[in-house]
């Protein structure tokens, strides 16, 4: 068959070994990935909701402790104690000493006059009854301001307490630390990208984000912030690889601010990105390997099953032809003798003819010579027909294996080269090249010499008709043994045989020969003698590519019982 | 071809009357029979020295009436003319002994030179069985008495 065949062959095989595993694969590490990843995206959510709630509250126990701080200093000390500044400074102390947390603290009467100060900055005696806290303050009892410059003029926030002592109000005011509530909230880092930050409702920075924006700053982001009134709540924002951040937003519980944690995606899902890219790896590593090897066995399969196929329409071919070759065996031997008998009787009635001619001719007078010699000339051409007639009756019997043979000892090494030499003159007319590979230990075999240069001389004949009138025309003929038998092939890279003619090949007076060249009795005795030889012949051929014969010799004959029949 | 009598067998009558015509012609007294019986019993009314027998033949084939040939006449030569280049039954007839074989169709010339070595065959083993009868003779005069 052709190669197409052998290709379509390996498709269907491996379009059926590989659809259905790699199909389930896909499947099952499909569904994997899918569950993996919602799975540890939960995960990484949930991280960082604990981590944020952590610090929610952390943040707001500061702020507890900052405030009863200021109450309890409001509710044991009256305001004639704490309006001087030794006594405020050994309270300021004392509260340094608890928490480094109180940058300042100062003392303010209910016109907003700062009565006393402790702290870095020159602020005694300003009045602060129009700024925004103090406002505030005396509303609320209890302030905690934004960020805001005030008069130092730097970013700092506050906490204010009022106390009402008797018919006197008046208010205490500490300034928190910037740097290290800072450090409380910034302490937060979660992976490369992860950072804590904390806004108010109006979006404006109260701590400093690592990513960018100082205190005070408008944060740009705030616009996407999902803020509930009391509960955690993580969410993904949208936009482009990179930009795109895992929110943990907590609303803190004294004031008016939340708490943002937030990590990059491609950070916060580096470990589930790293497990899909191996698992991505394996599967395409995994795939190739199936392919590769699968391949391979499919080329293999498929040449095994070309090869089968292939034997298996020869081995039919050659039932057939076997079979028809027996049968008209056995038709041949038939008709050559029924042919033969009544050439014996045309033999003779011709012969006898020629006697009375030769009467005629001796002792008449004969009147008209010309008819004479016409008749003579008629008889002597019966004669040639007689013959001609006889001759394929003959090469009939030959195929049907019953000619007789005279064994004697045959060197198929030596015996070759002389049959070879009988074609020389034509192949080197014809342009061909004749190789021979001849083994030269063979072992000599018992066989008839006059019907195997029968055999080679047919087959070499042919083998020149086949390369007539081609460039570089060749016929090889090599020789060896194999097993007992000795082997000959003769090949030739003519023209080559149509499978419909390989099935007729031996049988008699098939010729693809021009009428008249050719008697077709010629592979026909070659299979018979062959058969009566004990050997037998096989043949494979490609149209325009070649031929070659197989000629399987024994190393004598088989016994005369085998023979009969 | 002096002499030489020669009995024909074959089933084709024509082939027997022209071979015939043409023998006489050569001045070979020839017998002919269609038939393995009829062979056998020209064999016995004539003094025949080769038979030329067809192998095939309807009734007796050529190869039972060679042994009968045999049996009764050692003697007499037999050349096989066979049709069928059937190798096998000619071999067989050969081991029989016969003296040879000849090919359908063959020429008259094959047919004389075969016939004519049986005959010198014939005669040459003729006369030493002549010779060793004289010298039995010679050696028990009274031999001459006994029936062969």
């Amino acid at each position: 068959m052709d190669s197409n065949g052998f290709k379509q062959i390996r498709r269907v095989i491996l379009r059926r070994v590989l659809l259905v595993p790699v199909i389930i694969l896909l499947l099952v590490c499909g569904t994997l990935v899918y569950y993996f990843a919602n799975y540890s995206q939960q995960q990484v959510a949930s991280e960082l909701v604990r981590i944020a709630s952590d610090h929610r509250r952390l943040i707001d126990q500061f702020f507890s402790e900052r405030i009863s701080d200021l109450q309890f200093i409001s509710s044991n000390f009256n305001f004639n104690t704490l309006r001087y500044k030794s006594n405020l400074a050994t309270i300021f102390y004392q509260l340094q000493s608890g928490s480094k947390a109180f940058f300042d603290l100062g003392v303010f009467d209910e016109q907003g006059n700062h009565v006393a100060y402790v702290g870095l900055y020159d602020l005694a005696g300003k009045n602060y009854a129009q700024t925004e806290w103090f406002k505030a303050v005396k509303e609320q009892g209890l302030y905690i301001s934004d960020e805001f410059l005030g008069y130092r003029n730097i970013p700092h926030f506050i906490i204010a307490i009022k106390r009402v002592e008797g018919d006197r109000t008046w208010y205490i005011r500490a300034t928190i630390d910037t740097f290290s509530f800072n450090d409380l909230v910034e302490s937060i880092r979660v992976g490369k990208t992860g950072e804590a930050y904390i806004v108010n409702r109006q979006g404006i920075l109260q701590t400093r984000r690592r990513s960018g924006g100082k205190v005070m700053e408008t944060d740009e982001d705030y616009a996407l912030y999902q803020i509930d009134d009391k509960e955690i709540h993580s969410f993904v924002t949208g936009g482009y690889w990179g930009q795109r951040y895992l929110y943990v937003i907590g609303p803190l519980k004294h004031l008016q601010w939340v708490l943002v944690v937030r990590q990059e995606i491609g950070d916060a899902y580096a470990p589930l990105t790293r497990a899909i890219l191996v698992a991505i790896f394996m599967i395409i590593a995994g795939g190739a390997v199936v392919l590769v090897m699968t391949y391979i066995m499919a080329t293999g399969l498929a040449n095994q099953l070309m090869v089968s196929d292939m034997e298996k329409r020869q081995m039919r071919t050659q039932l057939i032809i076997a079979g028809k070759l027996a049968e008209v065996g056995e038709m041949s031997a038939g008709l050559a003798h029924e042919i033969n008998n009544p050439l014996q009787v045309m033999k003779s009635e011709r012969t006898l003819i020629e006697d009375i001619l030769s009467d005629i001719e001796e002792n008449e007078e004969i009147h008209d010579q010309e008819n004479l010699r016409l008749i003579k000339d008629s008889v002597n051409q019966i004669g040639v027909q007689i013959e001609r007639c006889g001759q394929i009756t003959t090469g009939l019997l030959r195929f049907a294996r019953k000619t007789e043979s005279l064994m004697e000892q045959v060197k198929v090494q030596d015996f070759l080269p002389q049959v070879v030499g009988m074609i020389e003159q034509r192949a080197r007319v014809e342009n061909i090249r004749i190789v021979q590979k001849l083994d030269p230990d063979l072992p000599p075999i018992l066989s008839d010499p006059n019907q195997l240069q029968q055999v080679f001389l047919n087959l070499l004949n042919n083998a020149v008709y086949a390369l007539r009138g081609k460039d570089l025309g060749e016929i090889r003929i090599q020789a060896f043994q194999e097993n007992n038998n000795i082997t000959v092939t003769v090949t030739d890279n003519g023209c080559g045989i149509s499978p419909e003619d390989m099935e007729k090949l031996f049988l008699p007076f098939f010729t693809t020969k021009p009428v008249g060249q050719g008697t077709g009795l010629g592979l026909s005795a070659v299979y018979g003698i062959l058969k009566g030889l004990g050997g037998d012949i096989t043949v494979s051929s490609e149209l325009n590519v070649g031929t070659v014969f197989t000629v399987h010799l024994p190393p004598e004959p088989p016994g005369k019982e085998e023979r009969i029949g | 071809m002096v002499n030489l009598q020669l009995l024909l067998v074959d089933d084709e009558e024509r082939f027997l009357e022209t071979t015939q015509r043409l023998l006489e012609k050569r001045d070979i007294r020839t017998y002919t029979a269609t038939n393995g019986l009829d062979a056998l019993r020209l064999l016995d009314e004539y003094r025949i020295d080769v038979v030329i027998l067809d192998v095939k033949m309807p009734g007796l084939d050529g190869v039972e009436v060679l042994r009968r040939i045999k049996q009764k006449k050692p003697l007499v030569e037999v050349i096989m003319l066979t049709g069928h280049a059937s190798v096998e039954s000619a071999v067989e007839g050969l081991k029989l002994g016969a003296f040879d074989y000849l090919m359908k169709p063959c020429d008259l010339s094959d047919l004389l030179e075969k016939a004519g070595e049986a005959h010198t065959k014939k005669q040459n083993m003729e006369e030493k069985i002549r010779k060793a009868k004289i010298e039995k003779i010679i050696e028990h005069p009274l031999s001459v008495f006994e029936k062969d």
